[in-house]
């Protein structure tokens, strides 16, 4: 009976595409798994309850992906987990969208540079999948993973380059890119500030993948950078020199105190 | 005593009395029945010398228990069947049930003097019994060991299938105490078979099953005696307990679906070990808490639930005085877990501890292998480069050999070589568990192949660079360089209009705070070293009476000797007035 309404549901949600009305299909969806005891998998559950369960939830994740709430999302993510855990003769695999969501989630950590529950995560997953291929030849996990790996190294146009060229592996994928590329430019912006003296405003633009020079002019604003005569000037130097003045005076201090911390280890000990 | 030999049936001396020597007496006399056909007259012989020294332990050991003559009988049967095997050395069947009889008295020690150094010595032999360990062998010293109503014998015996073993000896004890002193009957039942037997037994057919993979069973009988420990409540059991759920988490992660699947049974073992653990915290009990504590991370990571390792990491208080074996697999998880959460400081601390910890015996060279392993990674990749001899140990060298490449591909930042270290011994890495974090340590070498490239040019172009680290383009060079000197990895700068790197002079390393800080890292080692050696001494209890009454007495006798000086003082200068005078 409540089987078949939330089979209803299901079959709306995917037809559907406005936004505030699947979300309250949603809410009817999951007042019925409670009704069925099935928000959680219980050994008693049947697996066919379970797979619908699964599919809401699955719904669930990549609406609240495409109305951009991550915190939806992750939600969704946890309530996924145990689902699954359960083996395969009680939950078939078949028709899951698992690496999907997962390779999402990983993306989401990934832009929160939430890198050690990002690695957490990839531990699980290589480990449980090792067996069956590597991860990286998959299509929806190994698109994060190698996002990964470029921005650790500094291989920021390889990420840009995978985002840009439509390597996306699926529309859901598309929105972290905006939030991905705001946060490389951020990189870049830092990196290039330590390491060039000065960068002419025309190749500043390729190397912050910016639009236009005027784009480039109003990022420079943003930092604080100084233009002068069509070159970016950055004002970081007298900084350093602070800082290096402030460390002298630590590392002073820092050697006094090591020093009398031994004195009064060596007494207790004698 | 060789007169009293021909004294053929052990209830004699049982009339007799139960002073020390007669003690002694029983003990030659009650094998008699015992032998069969075989050369009773050399028996005898070689009895009367083996017993001459051990007597005064064996009357010693059974003593604090005697205070009835029933329970002089059952003590004497049981030493001296030890005694007894332990002449007729020729037999090993009866060498092995002699060894784990051995134990019995030291459990009672723990018990009575409530000193868990004595079960743990029961323990340490356990490793000795467990190649000789067969059902026989069992049934016969649970047979040898109970009355034939005993449950505990009972479920026992069904354990290893042989229920139908006959309970020879100590049938044979009660019939004579019923047929000489039925009053004392009810008193003999005092003197039951103490648990802490109960659960040694358990562990040995324990260890039985885990040695034979009879994993299926072996679970369920642990189930049973957890419970059973469980039921007892005696403080006296805590290392035993300890070891009754380590093999219990054994047999887990031996049965069908192996760790890494979700629906292996180490997962339905968690519960258990969580209840476990709450009890042991509450009663205090230290052993079963840090042997729980490991088992249950060892569990959590098996299956990678790294986020739950962390969680009961953080919500439980690993105890302070545990055993060193169980801190150091403490510690070696723990740095598992910080390494898979990036935090590489941590790890290195606990995988260093861990490895120091290690025992260094042979046969713990395995833990010593992994934590070397982990620690290896961890420091390549916090960019530290593992010094050269740590491969050449012996008991290294060969498990270390994959690495020892990869350390190689790493301190030049050959990325081929590394990729061709990982692609040859992925297997390798994977079966060790660390190969997702040797995954991290390309970005590692390309960092070592900039640092070497900045040291040895002053100006390089970004073109050589993309050539000699085999990148994709000269874009992801720039890049990656620029990265490399925000990290502080490289002192350089970058010249985008003509493309090259320029590095700047490299200063003074002692100049720099880096001396001092290692400096630091030195001492600090050796004090936390000194403040260890200092709390794991042992001092014997009130020993410092003995010493404040050592003291008085030297004072008194400095006393007296200054008197003696004093009449010595003027004995010289009675001399000195002599010799003036003379």
């Amino acid at each position: 009976m409540a089987e078949r309404e939330l089979q209803d549901i299901l079959r709306k949600l995917k037809s559907s595409h406005d936004y505030s009305a699947c979300s309250s299909l949603l809410s009817k969806a999951k007042i019925t798994l409670l009704k069925l005891k099935a928000l959680t998998p219980q050994p008693t559950t049947p697996s066919s309850t379970l797979q619908l369960a699964r599919e809401v939830f699955e719904a669930g994740a990549l609406l609240s992906i495409r109305a951009k709430d991550p915190d939806a999302f992750t939600r969704y993510v946890h309530q996924l987990t145990p689902f699954y855990e359960l083996p395969p003769e009680r939950l078939s695999p078949a028709h899951s969208e698992k690496n999907k969501i997962t390779g999402l989630y990983l993306l989401l950590l990934l832009t929160q540079s939430d890198y050690a529950g990002f690695h957490t995560e990839l531990e699980g997953l290589e480990l449980r999948q090792g067996r069956e291929g590597t991860l990286e030849q998959d299509r929806y996990l190994g698109y994060p993973i190698k996002l990964e790996r470029w921005l650790m190294e500094g291989s920021y146009d390889l990420v840009w380059k995978a985002m840009a060229s439509r390597e996306v592996p699926s529309e859901e994928y598309g929105v972290f890119s905006e939030i991905l590329i705001s946060q490389i430019r951020h990189e870049i912006a830092t990196c290039s500030q330590t390491a060039y003296p000065s960068l002419p405003i025309s190749s500043t633009k390729n190397l912050l993948f910016l639009d236009s020079e005027g784009a480039v002019v109003e990022f420079a604003h943003t930092r604080g950078w100084l233009i002068k005569d069509g070159r970016i000037y950055f004002p970081q130097q007298s900084k350093v020199q602070v800082d290096e003045e402030g460390n002298t005076k630590e590392l002073s201090q820092m050697a006094i105190e090591n020093t009398l911390g031994y004195a009064r280890e060596l007494e207790t000990i004698v | 005593m060789p007169s009293k030999t021909p004294h053929t049936n052990g209830d004699k001396p049982v009339e007799n009395g139960v002073n020390g020597t007669k003690d002694v007496e029983m003990k030659e006399d009650a094998p008699a029945p015992l032998k069969g056909g075989k050369g009773k007259k050399i028996k005898e012989g070689e009895e009367e010398m083996t017993v001459v020294v051990p007597p005064s332990k064996g009357s010693k050991l059974s003593a604090p228990p005697k205070d009835t003559d029933g329970d002089v009988a059952m003590d004497g049967a049981e030493e001296l069947n030890g005694e007894d095997a332990g002449a007729v050395k020729i037999d090993p069947v009866a060498k092995a049930v002699a060894d784990i009889k051995s134990n019995f008295p030291l459990l009672e020690r723990a018990v009575t003097l409530f000193d868990a150094r004595f079960t743990l010595r029961a323990l340490r032999s356990v490793s000795s019994i467990r190649k000789r360990l067969t059902p026989d062998i069992l049934a016969q010293v649970i047979t040898e060991t109970y009355p034939s109503t005993s449950p505990a014998a009972k479920s026992l015996l069904v354990a290893i299938d042989r229920e139908d073993a006959s309970f020879t000896k100590p049938t044979s004890t009660e019939m004579d105490i019923d047929g000489e002193s039925k009053s004392k009957s009810p008193k003999k039942e005092q003197k039951e078979v103490i648990p802490e037997v109960d659960i040694f037994l358990g562990i040995l057919i324990q260890i039985y099953y885990l040695d034979n993979k009879i994993n299926q069973k072996g679970a369920v009988f642990s189930a049973h005696l957890a419970e059973r420990i469980h039921a007892l409540n005696r403080r006296t059991l805590d290392s035993l307990s300890a070891r009754v759920y380590f093999y219990w988490s054994l047999f887990c992660e031996q049965m069908a679906p192996l760790p890494p699947s979700p629906s292996s049974p180490v997962v339905s073992i968690r519960p258990a070990l969580l209840a476990a653990l709450r009890t042991a915290v509450l009663r205090k009990d230290i052993d079963t808490q840090s042997t729980v504590i490991v088992l249950l991370l060892r569990n959590y990571l098996s299956t990678s639930h790294i986020a739950q390792a962390d969680l009961l990491v953080s919500h439980t208080k690993f105890p302070e005085n545990a055993s060193n074996n169980q801190v150091a697999r403490y510690l070696y998880y723990l740095g598992r877990i910080r390494a898979v959460q990036l935090r590489y400081t941590e790890a290195h601390e606990h995988l260093t501890a861990a490895t120091r910890k290690a025992p260094s015996s042979p046969s713990a060279a395995g833990f010593a292998q992994t934590a070397q392993k982990l620690l290896l990674v961890v420091e390549l990749l916090m960019g530290d480069i593992p010094e050269r001899a740590t491969f050449r140990l012996a008991s290294m060298e060969r498990a270390l050999q994959p690495y020892l490449l990869l350390v190689q591909a790493v301190r030049v930042g050959m990325l081929g070589e590394f990729e061709n270290a990982i692609k040859q011994h992925g297997e390798t890495f994977r079966r060790d568990g660390t190969y997702t974090l040797i995954l991290r340590l390309r970005q590692n070498v390309i960092k070592t192949g900039i640092r070497m490239m900045s040291l040895s040019y002053s100006r390089i172009s970004l073109r050589d660079i993309c050539i000699r680290l085999k990148l994709e383009s000269e874009e992801s060079a720039e890049y990656i360089v620029a990265k490399a000197i925000r990290d502080g990895v490289i002192e350089a700068s970058l010249d985008r209009e003509r493309g090259f790197m320029k590095s700047k002079e490299v200063g003074d390393v002692y100049a720099t705070r880096e001396p001092g800080e290692a400096f630091h890292d030195r001492i600090r080692a050796c004090l936390s070293l000194h403040d260890e050696s200092v709390k794991a001494m042992r001092f014997p209890m009130n020993q410092h009476r003995l010493e404040l009454k050592n003291a008085q007495e030297a004072r008194e006798r400095e006393r007296e000797l200054v008197k003696d000086i004093q009449d010595g003082d003027l004995d010289e200068d009675d001399l000195g007035g002599e010799f003036e005078g003379l």
